[in-house]
């Protein structure tokens, strides 16, 4: 008979070999969920931009949230996020309207990611006011999930080539 | 007398208040002390890029890291790195010199930063001496006490 030390022994490892496989049959399967909640983040982030409406497009930002422009010129917090887009939004990208596509996403932690995302930009106008008949480059964005679950932008990039 | 009761308690809130305290300044400690290891990262990718060595540009990243260029291509792991480091360095950059200049530093966890670096690539036959110059945008991890580069982005403007 075994003593009831080393039938908990054996349970525990049998509980150890099976949690480890599921553990890791979930992993793909969160990764998939975040990945689409990602997306959803980007797509609301866009479906914002393209409304011109800066308070929703900076509060896509956690609060203290950082912005580079193409020229490297940076936006800190959600003050001058929402300065930054207003300012856009009422002068030469105020006819603007932008598509963005996510190229991919890589988990640095469970719970912040970089993403790369193709963008194009029609109606868009130099800031002396001549016509740029299509803008396109890349954002690398990295996004945090908050404590309610949802994916922010913590650092947004872009390039434009 | 003060109790014996309260007593305990008097010294459980001071230790905590104590070592609160030496914790906060020891996080404060630890950030200095990995902000300069940055630096000392990004010195040795500089000097690295400016030997035109390729494969030690390429070790500079960690096994499985990504670059992407001003036009967005990519190149992923040590093998496409080096490949990609080795045609520019005997093409087009084969005389050129990079200056990288730390913006900011924004840690996004203690071992996990993101970094900023202003760059400017120089070359004599260009017009004005300046082939290129904009922003690199890295994610950097801390491997076995190395920050590496796990993501290099470059846009030039």
């Amino acid at each position: 008979m075994f003593s009831i030390r080393a039938k908990s022994v054996f349970a525990l490892f049998l509980l150890s070999a099976f949690a480890g496989p599921v553990c890791w049959a979930q992993m793909p399967a969160k990764m998939d969920a975040d990945s689409a909640a990602i997306k959803q983040c980007v797509a609301a982030w866009e479906d914002a931009w393209n409304r011109h409406d800066a308070h929703a497009t900076a509060t896509a930002y956690v609060e203290d949230g950082d912005f580079s422009s193409t020229t490297g010129v940076p936006s800190h917090g959600w003050k001058d996020l929402e300065a930054h887009y207003n300012e856009i939004f009422t002068t030469f990208l105020k006819d603007a309207h932008r598509t963005d596509t996510v190229r991919n996403i890589r988990f640095l932690t469970p719970d912040i990611a970089a993403v790369d995302i193709d963008w194009q930009m029609t109606g868009a106008k130099t800031r002396d006011g001549k016509d740029i008949p299509v803008r396109k480059g890349l954002l690398d964005w990295v996004v945090t999930r908050q404590k309610n679950g949802q994916w922010m932008i913590t650092i947004y990039h872009e390039s434009a080539f | 007398m003060i109790r014996t009761q309260t007593r305990i308690v008097i010294a459980a809130l001071l230790f905590l208040t104590f070592s609160a305290a030496g914790s906060r300044a020891q996080m404060a400690a630890n950030r200095e002390a990995d902000t300069a290891a940055i630096k000392q990262s990004v010195a040795s990718f500089e000097d690295t890029w400016n030997s035109h060595d390729a494969h030690a540009v390429a070790m500079r990243y960690v096994e499985d890291g990504d670059f992407s260029s001003v036009k967005a291509e990519p190149s992923h792991g040590r093998k496409e790195l080096e490949d990609h480091y080795s045609t520019i360095f005997t093409t087009f950059l084969k005389n050129a010199h990079t200056t990288d200049t730390v913006r900011s530093i924004r840690f996004l966890a203690p071992d996990l930063a993101s970094v900023d670096i202003d760059w400017l690539v120089t070359d004599p036959a260009a017009p004005g001496g300046v082939l290129r110059k904009g922003l690199l945008t890295w994610i950097m991890s801390k491997r076995g006490g190395q920050w590496m580069i796990v993501i290099y982005h470059e846009q030039a403007f």
